[in-house]
């Protein structure tokens, strides 16, 4: 083991602040990364949870949220044309108001009406399935009892985080958009902290007025005979549609889906200074740290020196401490931001960390300790060998 | 001038020379003047003992030496090399790594490394392989007596055995110089007769030039040649015959 590595395990103390001062950069600006990121999941999270293989959008489209994505009805068949496509359905999907609705006693006086509290009206967002066995568009974990009971007319399912926002309980009644449905199912894993979001069958959702019926229908979701050979498909059907439209597999499609939040700019500039601060609070207190924590062995480096031990590999032995420090500290935001993120989908906001998120950010806080180290190296120019001689 | 030192030489032979040396220090709007034009000179297989009252300018002297610190007139010519202070400090730095090894009054090891470890990290430095430095290391740490204590931290260790990992971490490199700065003073008796020992072995068997500065006159009784300094003059430079069985007990 190295003489830096050592000396990191062993004082381990001594380098607790840097490392969680870097632990706490990473933190805000994974959590907050991650959170929009989230924003974006709870708007898609049932299409990426659905059995579709490959998804075909518009081919300008650039993501499932964020502008338009649907295509003419007429590619169904299109589609289906492929020998390895065994289903396509439209995505469909509206919003509206939906309220919850109190049971008054009329003979109740008006402040004991007051007192048991107003119904609730929120806006959500509307989400479908086809109730028919095995479909498409059916998130995969959902059971097999929700579909039945969302296969019932005028039946919704929200996620149980909606619950106290929409102020109903399961098989509680509520209006959708005027119109009376039931809620049969409550749904777990499915957070929107933006907007709610309820489930209903495609039948349901024509049968309030909403659904796609005209010659544009939403993006279609595709299942396949063998899944594993979406990429290989997915280049057929665009060389099939020769640019009428473009077909994601949905692990594609799922990355777009997080990158299209940052083309809001505020959120850019939000993460930008969430950078910026970490940065500048990370480098400042990783830098003191090592500052302090060179100079407590100063002397010890001091006699390296007299051993003859140049200048540059001290500051390589630096440079080798910061960059552990760097990991260590990588590895404690990991962590924390982890904790965070339990914390958080108790509360119904979901901080996504995707593997890229997390590498760019490791990396970043490895860059920051690897700057501190430079910034420390002034230190090493006090070991002066001769001042060991009194 | 004709160089007098050499890098392999036999007993006798000199291994430093320095003429004229002079080192002044700012003392607010005063230089204070700590070497006034030393001539000094080593040899191979010499514990030569430089002794004087403190800011006498012994320890000054060895800086000099042995290229830490740069006096302002004078030239040292060590081992093989004509007049060290005209090379790059990279140069100096590789001239220790290659030829000296240093003891100091504090012991100065990392905090984090086995007694094995402060000596391979310096080896290592020097290029040798893992397991080269790693063999060396071991035969240095039994040389001083401290073989079961291969493995300890510094923490475990007593001050003796610290200033005894300190020596075999500077005897490791077989440096053909050794420059010892008041070894013994924090030592007791006991420990202090171990390291002197040590370090009179250096120089008989190894043939290194010691050069030991110390104020305790008990250590003379290991030395072949004392010089004396005060003020900045060196003013005795006696042989003498060492005794290699004398005791330092602090009962004595």
């Amino acid at each position: 083991m190295s003489l830096a590595l050592s000396t990191l395990l062993f004082e381990w103390r001594r380098y607790m602040a840097a490392v969680m001062a870097l632990a706490l950069s990473g933190l805000l600006v994974l959590a907050m990364t991650g959170v929009f990121i989230g924003i974006g999941k709870g708007f898609t999270a049932t299409i990426e949870r659905s059995s579709a293989d490959i998804i075909v959008m518009q081919p300008g489209a650039t993501s499932l949220i964020g502008g338009p994505s649907g295509v003419p009805r007429r590619f169904i068949p299109l589609v289906y044309n492929n020998p390895a496509v065994v289903e396509v359905q439209p995505l469909d999907g509206a919003g509206g108001s939906f309220q919850s609705v109190k049971n008054v006693d009329p003979t109740m006086s008006q402040a004991e009406r007051a007192r048991q509290g107003a119904p609730r009206q929120e806006f959500v967002q509307a989400s479908i399935i086809d109730t028919t066995p095995g479909s498409v568009t059916i998130p995969t974990d959902y059971s097999q009892e929700l579909v039945d009971a969302l296969r019932q007319p005028y039946t919704v399912a929200i996620d149980e985080t909606a619950v106290t926002k929409l102020g109903v309980k399961l098989g509680d009644k509520a209006l959708y958009n005027g119109q009376t449905v039931t809620v049969v199912g409550i749904t777990r894993g499915y957070p929107n902290m933006m907007q709610a979001t309820v489930i209903m069958s495609r039948d349901t959702l024509r049968m309030v007025g909403q659904a796609d019926t005209g010659p544009r229908v939403g993006p279609l979701m595709v299942k396949l005979r063998d899944p594993a050979s979406a990429e290989r498909v997915a280049a057929e059907l665009n060389a099939a549609g020769d640019g009428q439209w473009k077909a994601w597999t949905r692990q594609e499609l799922a990355d777009a889906n997080q990158m299209a939040m940052f083309e809001e700019g505020i959120l850019v500039i939000i993460i930008g200074g969430c950078v910026v601060l970490g940065t500048i609070i990370g480098v400042a207190i990783t830098w003191q740290t090592l500052r302090g924590a060179i100079m407590a062995n100063i002397k010890e480096f001091a006699s390296l020196r007299a051993l003859g031990v140049g200048m540059g590999s001290l500051n390589r032995i630096v440079m080798e401490l910061s960059f552990w420090v760097g990991c260590v500290g990588v590895l404690a935001a990991i962590l924390l931001t982890m904790g965070v993120q339990w914390l958080a989908m108790t509360g119904a906001v979901i901080i996504a960390l995707p593997p890229l998120l997390l590498i760019i950010v490791g990396g970043g806080l490895i860059l920051i300790a690897m700057l501190s180290g430079l910034l420390s190296l002034g230190v090493l120019k006090n070991s002066q060998p001769a001042d060991l001689l009194r | 001038m004709t160089l007098h030192t050499t890098a392999q030489g036999k007993h006798g032979d000199y291994a430093i020379e320095a003429k004229g040396l002079r080192k002044r220090f700012k003392s607010g709007k005063s230089f204070v003047e700590v070497l006034k034009g030393v001539d000094f000179d080593a040899r191979h297989g010499d514990l030569t003992m430089v002794m004087g009252p403190s800011g006498s300018g012994k320890s000054t002297l060895i800086a000099a030496l042995s290229g830490l610190l740069r006096p302002e007139e004078g030239r040292v010519d060590a081992l093989d090399v004509d007049d060290l202070w005209k090379l790059s400090p990279g140069k100096i730095d590789k001239f220790r790594l290659d030829h000296c090894g240093f003891i100091f009054q504090g012991f100065n090891l990392f905090p984090a490394l086995s007694a094995l470890q402060q000596v391979e990290t310096v080896l290592k430095f020097q290029g040798l392989s893992p397991d080269a430095a790693r063999k060396r290391a071991t035969l240095a740490l039994e040389e001083v007596g401290l073989k079961p204590r291969l493995h300890q931290r510094p923490a475990a260790l007593s001050g003796g055995e610290k200033q005894r990992v300190a020596i075999a971490r500077a005897l490791a490199k077989d440096p053909q110089i050794l420059f010892a700065d008041e070894p013994t003073s924090a030592l007791d008796g006991e420990n202090g007769q171990i390291v002197i020992r040590l370090l009179r072995r250096a120089a008989s068997e190894h043939g290194a030039a010691v050069v030991c500065v110390t104020h305790d006159p008990r250590l003379e009784e290991w030395a072949d040649r004392v010089i004396k300094i005060e003020d900045g003059v060196i003013i005795s430079d006696e042989r003498r015959t060492p005794n290699p069985n004398a005791t330092l007990a602090s009962h004595h």
